[in-house]
């Protein structure tokens, strides 16, 4: 069992013969048309139903459930906190060491500090210190806290933890909690993500009725609380009147390479065969609207350990007749390594630069799969 | 990508479930989102008489039966509504006239709603209480209707709409439902009956309007108010606070007041420590100084004049900053009095007026000065400002109009009065009224309604007439209200609690009888009780008899109130409400309805009672060799006096039992008395006066009588203290959490400083403070062959010095900390008087319970006294009902002496002039201006002004306004090391024509009783001259 767990570091791998993972690498990396199982077009997503503010004890909840039946729900709650203050100006006397550290405390007063969001997933049939939820959770948490605001003058950072910030003796917590309703069949980052992304924007905190460095007092009406996310207000009708309400919390996006093909929202089959995993975090900060990267990981593709096929050439029945590496190889353009067409091998992972750039630039251009993805969510009726 | 939301608006039972979403910030700081669900109902009755759907509908208890209707089906009509209305009033209306809701002259059938009722609790606790009980009493016809889980009458919040919008909407479609299904109602029941109509009360000139296009009939309080017989009267009484607040706030006046910190800012204060919170004090002798007690600092904190009071009232919490050292100021010692400072003060005029007028300017300048003038005991004490108020504790006030402030509009024109209230300690209050001329010359309720920075005085409005000053209802009835004394006769459901036999009930003669369970049959006892002449409601009853071994058995028997008075019902509930017996001169105001009290639990001579009987049995010399106590029933033989009782154990042909067991007890009790104060017992009997009224031919005066301490009074006194001890020590042992028990907190030496100072300065006595033995002992030095009385007034500054005792439930202290400090016993409690002290009743029950007694029905009940959170609000109120009960008792003797003194004096004017009487006075303090003087045969303490100072060479009898006219004249000399106060004339500073007086000096005073101006107007304020 926990063998699999290990192994299941991207997704259960399907149970799929070698002959098989050939067929749809093959279909796949067809230049230019890649021809997924599903029919679906490289960047387009499984069709999805979400649905905002379902647990009402919450400060902000949403669910989302893909066509394959799998669901997830989030709920955000927000609790006021003492912001601990080391002597920063001690701190900076001792100098040296301290002097680091301190600069790193008395900031955090300002910033926000990347401890205030905390991310719990609950996924069926694995604990929680089980090596799938802890890193997907601190993936997802990752992006969140580190996404700064560009513009240094907005007193409000696109950060979600300068948003945490009350002043400078109070701040937020956050603690966000991630339910996967269904078992894990495809790799569960981007529902989780979107989820979570879903239930930032519904978020809201009651509005603050003390000023400046007081001790914090909300007006206890919660109608009049206010949204972490600003949303462009209905009533001004301008989708330009606040600058801040174009900053979006971050999403996660899965992208896999295959050949020199860049799929998005691969379901389980197509992660099976990828030559790279990547999990890309994109996050609208700024007034432009530019989408901006936030990080890029590398998942541990399962076509590592799927079971080869075997050349005939290596064929025991077919022995003694050729050498066997030689002849048949050919150069997969992408990886770089030579193969056998039609012949499974599983993936050894690497991709190329020229690819991961490519992954970029689609998800971040004007129109591109992130803009699509963000404009998707910002649909989904906040109420 | 597609995003699908679901769909909820096809399931049926959605409308039925809703939420109620609100924030709760918690006392730690936490902030929570709160989600109420609400599950919308359409059983909830409409109420009305009218209506023939609901009572078919409404929810049944489980008897089956449905609670009453309430609103009636003929309601009352008016001008506007001939048909009978129903009423329906908003948050706001409630709030400007609760008043007028609580009138008996109208307002009748009148709907609440749930959300209205919510609003109100939120913005003002004492008015929500208020209508609660409003609620509660059938007379007015008050129904809460819980409109928010009435399916039809619940209201969505809608978007961007706030919540005053959505609930003033609330009130609007409760009209217009009711409107609809009485309609609907009425006509299904078939009979002719006229609708009638329902009216919106409401403030908000917004919902009228809107309520216009809804069709819903609303008017202002005002508008409806204006429609109702005896208009003038009730428009006075709507509150003045919105009003105010509508005509200021668009021209903003002058701004007199620094504005309150916000409520973050002053809990963030409060927690950093910045600020301090405590309740605010006002000197009684200058009104212009406060004090706060707060816990971070021994001594209280002054608040000086009136920026730095800044619109706090006597009473109020409030949260207060320290001022810079360099403005720290000494305590007065002066007599600043209100009327005189502010007397030309224009009510209506707010232009001109400063909120510290030159006037009262200069007289904080003078203390000033004192301050920093010598190197006085007066050291710059640290001053505080306050800067917020948590908590006001405004109450209805008596007080009369001034005079002075009316002016002479012939007319019912509205203007502006003052009201000066009989606390002195309240500022005058700025009343809008109608009546001006009527009122002039009565006692009158008012109450305060706000106090906004650019006004002066608080506002407030009238509430009602108490009667002509100086009659004597009109003052009783103003004296139970100043004390908040609980006088209404006793409701029905109180008397229902009685026996159904009345004052035929008799302890049953079978020995089989219920009631006889667990008693011991102590009728052969010679018991007798010893009371002051007249007392009807007699608590205890005494017994001592030799035992065949030589000791001696002596029992208390106090008066079985528990067995009549079941804990929880009507009659026990209202009897810890009022807490206490209140009596006064000529009235008491009963705890127990009559019939208990004085009758059936009264320890009546020659019948048979129930009793709660201590026995002990003592060796001769006092020694107790062991308690027990008893539920038991017995007959006492004679109820003395203490006169009687003294002069029968003093005559010797008197040698029968009683007489003898009398005299036993009398010497036990004085041994008793020798060991407590061996043991370092205080004894702190100040001269209490006595009033008895006498026939109406002779002199008034004769009436008013120093209580004679007789042998007797010590006897009784004796063993009730020892019954109070043995039975604390039993509830205790029984109950360690929940005992009630009574405590005397050992009082912080610095009280005593000021004493300790006098007496050293003045008279070289020391007076040590190190335990109560101690303060003991050293008052017993403290005598003056001269002056006999000066130990007594010794004793009473020291008493003042003590924090006064109180009730407690044994879990809210230390047992270390339970200590009668003035009794030098180290628990206490009180037993011995259940008919007067609720106190007694609980710990009667508590002693029941402790010994095992069961009951008539075979099950003690002791619940409702076994939790502590109920019982430290019970101690919390009673505690403040005992204060107040003495204060009412005191108020009262004085009332009568200035009464009495008056009558004389009106009797001597018919012979020639009113020369008053000559009586013999001790100086308690000593002020820049005056001096303090108490009068031990009237027991009153007098403030003699400057003008009062009779000098060598003039004749003492002036008349108030000539004398008043000698003030100006006047110059002191005070010495505040010494304390003493030379009193001369301007320009004539020689010895001989001037008066020194100094502390605990006697002085010759002339006591009379005088119609004064002012603030004392009514309460009879005794003039005291001093004439040598």
């Amino acid at each position: 069992m926990s063998n699999q767990r290990q192994a299941s570091s991207a997704s259960q791998v399907p149970h799929l013969s070698p002959a098989e993972l050939s067929y749809l690498y093959t279909s796949l990396s067809l230049p230019k048309t890649p021809i997924r199982p599903d029919g679906r077009s490289p960047t387009q997503f499984r069709p999805l139903t979400a649905e905002t503010n379902i647990l009402p004890g919450t400060n902000g909840s949403a669910r989302i459930g893909f066509a394959d039946g799998t669901q997830a729900i989030v709920g955000v709650k927000a609790e006021v906190e003492k912001t601990v203050l080391s002597n920063e100006t001690l701190a900076r006397n001792d100098g040296g060491a301290g002097h680091e550290h301190g600069d790193q405390e008395g900031s955090a007063a300002v910033g926000g500090h990347g401890s205030w969001v905390q991310m719990s997933i609950e996924i069926p049939g694995f604990r929680d210190d089980d090596a799938l939820p802890v890193f997907l959770s601190e993936m997802m948490r990752e992006s969140l806290v580190g996404a700064v605001g560009t513009d240094e003058t907005s007193d409000m950072t696109g950060g979600l933890k300068g948003r945490l910030v009350i002043n400078k003796r109070w701040h937020w917590r956050l603690y966000i909690d991630v339910l996967l309703l269904s078992q894990p069949l495809a790799y569960p980052l981007p529902l989780l993500s979107l989820t979570t992304h879903l239930a930032l924007l519904s978020t809201k905190l009651p509005k603050l009725k003390s000023q400046g460095e007081e001790d914090p007092f909300f007006d206890d009406d919660w109608a009049v609380a206010e949204y972490l996310y600003p949303r462009p207000s209905l009533s001004s009708g301008g989708k330009k009147s606040a600058r801040s309400s174009f900053v979006r919390p971050p999403v996660t996006l899965l992208v896999i390479s295959v050949g020199d093909n860049i799929i998005f929202d691969p379901n389980r089959e197509e992660i099976a065969v990828a030559d790279a995993v990547l999990a890309i975090s994109i996050t609208r900060d700024s007034e432009a609207g530019n989408l901006k990267l936030l990080s890029i990981r590398t998942v541990d593709p399962p076509s590592r350990l799927t079971p080869p096929g075997v050349p005939n050439s290596e064929n025991v029945s077919m022995l003694g007749a050729v050498a066997p590496t030689e002849d048949v190889a050919v150069l997969n353009p992408a990886t770089g390594e030579e193969e056998v067409p039609g012949v499974w091998r599983p993936r050894r992972g690497g991709v190329k630069r020229s690819v991961i750039a490519e992954m970029v630039k689609t998800a971040l251009k004007k129109g591109g799969v992130g803009e699509e993805v963000l404009e998707g969510l910002e649909g989904v009726e906040v109420s | 990508m597609k995003s699908l939301r679901r769909d909820t608006s096809s399931n049926p039972q959605a409308a039925n479930v809703t939420s109620k979403v609100f924030v709760r910030s918690t006392k730690s700081g936490k902030v929570q989102k709160i989600v109420r669900e609400l599950y919308l109902r359409q059983d909830i009755p409409c109420s009305s008489k009218l209506c023939a759907l609901c009572p078919s509908v409404a929810p049944a208890d489980a008897n089956g039966n449905i609670a009453p209707f309430v609103l009636s089906d003929r309601p009352a009509g008016t001008k506007a509504f001939p048909r009978g209305h129903y009423l329906v009033p908003d948050t706001n209306a409630l709030l400007n006239g609760m008043d007028l809701f609580e009138h008996t002259g109208a307002f009748y059938d009148v709907i609440i709603l749930q959300t209205v009722l919510e609003e109100l609790r939120n913005q003002s606790l004492p008015l929500y209480n208020r209508l609660l009980s409003l609620i509660k009493t059938d007379e007015k016809r008050f129904y809460l209707f819980f409109n928010e889980f009435r399916l039809e009458t619940h209201v969505r919040r809608g978007p961007e709409e706030s919540i005053n919008d959505r609930n003033d909407r609330a009130v609007r479609s409760v009209a217009s439902w009711y409107e609809d299904h009485l309609r609907v109602s009425v006509k299904m029941s078939k009979k002719e009956k006229s609708l009638p109509a329902m009216v919106v009360i409401t403030d908000d000139k917004d919902s009228i309007r809107k309520a216009k296009a809804e069709n819903v009939t609303a008017l202002s309080l005002a508008d409806y108010v204006a429609g109702l017989e005896d208009s003038e009267k009730l428009l006075d009484m709507m509150s003045e606070a919105r009003e105010a607040r509508d005509t200021k706030g668009a021209a903003q006046g002058e701004l007199f007041y620094p504005e309150y910190y916000s409520m973050s800012k002053l809990m963030t204060g409060l927690r950093a420590g910045n600020l301090h919170q405590g309740v605010f004090n006002v000197s009684p002798y200058n009104y212009l100084e406060g004090s706060i007690k707060v816990p971070a600092f021994d001594k209280a904190l002054l608040i000086l004049g009136r920026d730095n009071s800044n619109r706090a009232i006597a009473g109020d919490v409030v949260v207060i900053e320290l001022l810079p050292k360099d403005q720290w100021k000494s305590p007065s010692t002066k007599i600043v009095e209100e009327e005189a400072v502010t007397k030309n003060d224009n009510p209506d005029t707010d232009e001109t007026e400063a909120v510290v007028t030159d006037r009262e300017r200069k007289a904080l300048q003078e203390e000033v000065k004192q301050a920093h003038g010598k190197n006085s005991e007066g050291k710059p004490q640290p001053t505080a400002k306050v800067v917020g108020v948590i908590k006001r504790n405004w109450r209805q006030y008596v007080g009369h109009v001034d005079s002075n402030s009316t002016a002479s509009l012939s007319g019912r024109r509205q203007q502006t009065v003052f009201v000066l209230p009989m606390e002195k300690r309240v500022p005058k209050i700025r009343v809008r009224t109608r009546q001006a001329s009527d009122l002039i010359g009565q006692r009158i309720l008012v109450t305060i309604d706000s106090w906004d920075r650019d006004s002066r005085y608080p506002t407030g409005h009238y509430v009602r007439s108490l009667g002509e000053l100086e009659t004597k209802g009109a003052e009783t009835e103003a004296l139970l209200l100043e004390y908040d004394v609980q006088y209404k006769p006793f409701p029905k459901s109180v008397l229902d609690c009685l026996p159904a036999e009345g004052h035929d009930w008799k302890v049953p003669v079978s020995k089989e009888d219920k009631g006889w369970i667990g008693r011991r049959d102590l009728r052969d006892l010679l018991i007798c009780s010893i009371d002051p002449p007249g007392c009807q409601d007699i608590d205890d009853a005494l017994h001592a008899r030799p035992l065949p071994n030589g000791n001696f058995e002596v029992g208390v028997h106090i008066a079985d109130v528990s067995h009549f008075v079941k804990p929880n019902n009507a009659m026990d509930l209202e009897a810890s409400v009022r807490g206490t017996t209140v009596y006064l001169v000529d009235k008491r105001i009963d705890m127990l309805p009559h019939l208990l009290g004085t009758d059936l639990c009264s320890l009546k001579p020659y019948v048979e009672r129930y009793a709660f009987s201590v026995l002990w049995e003592v060796t001769p010399n006092a020694e107790i060799v062991s308690s027990n106590f008893t539920k038991s029933v017995i007959r006492s033989r004679e109820a003395f006096s203490y006169e009687q009782a003294q002069l029968r154990i003093d005559d010797p042909s008197q040698t029968d039992e009683l007489t003898e067991s009398m005299r036993n007890l009398l010497r036990f009790s004085k041994i008793l008395r020798q060991k407590r104060y061996d043991a370092g017992a205080l004894n702190l009997a100040s001269p209490e006066v006595r009033i008895e009224a006498g026939d109406e031919a002779g002199d008034p005066l004769t009436d008013v009588k120093t209580k004679a301490m007789l042998e007797t009074n010590s006897l009784v006194e004796e063993f009730m203290l020892l019954a109070n001890i043995t039975v604390a020590t039993k509830v205790y042992d029984s109950f360690s959490q929940t005992a009630l028990l009574r405590r005397h907190a050992t009082p912080p030496p610095q009280n005593f400083e000021d004493l300790i100072n006098q007496l050293s300065k003045k008279r070289g006595m020391e007076l040590d403070v190190s335990s109560s033995g101690a303060l003991a002992n050293s008052l017993d030095r403290c005598v003056d062959p001269e002056n006999p009385f000066f130990n007594t007034l010794v004793r009473i500054l020291a008493t003042r010095c003590m924090t006064s005792a109180e009730y407690f439930c044994a879990g809210a202290h230390a047992e270390s900390e339970f200590r009668h400090y003035g009794l030098a016993s180290p628990i206490y409690t009180h037993f011995t008087s259940p008919i007067r002290r609720y106190a007694d009743l609980l710990v009667h029950r508590q002693l029941a319970s402790a010994i095992g007694y069961e009951g008539e029905d075979g099950h003690a009940v002791i619940e409702g006294v076994s939790t502590r959170g109920k019982l430290e609000d019970i101690c919390r109120n009673i505690n403040f009902r005992h204060r107040n009960a003495q204060f009412a008792g005191r108020a009262s003797i004085e009332y009568y002496v200035g009464q009495a003194l008056k009558a004389r004096g009106e009797k001597m004017a018919a012979g020639g002039t009113d020369t008053g009487i000559d009586e013999e006075g001790y100086v308690m303090r000593v002020f820049e201006n005056g001096v303090v003087v108490f009068v031990p045969r009237f027991g009153i303490e007098g403030v003699v002004r400057l003008e009062d100072f009779v000098l060598p060479g003039e004749s003492g009898v002036y008349s108030v306004t000539e004398r008043r006219e000698l003030a100006v004249h006047r110059t002191t000399d005070f010495d505040s090391e010494e304390y003493t106060l030379r009193v001369s004339e301007k320009n004539h500073a020689e010895k001989d024509r001037s008066v020194q007086v100094e502390l605990f000096q006697r002085v010759k005073v002339n006591v009379s009783s005088v119609k004064e101006e002012g603030r004392g107007a009514g309460k009879r304020r005794v003039r005291v001259l001093i004439t040598g």
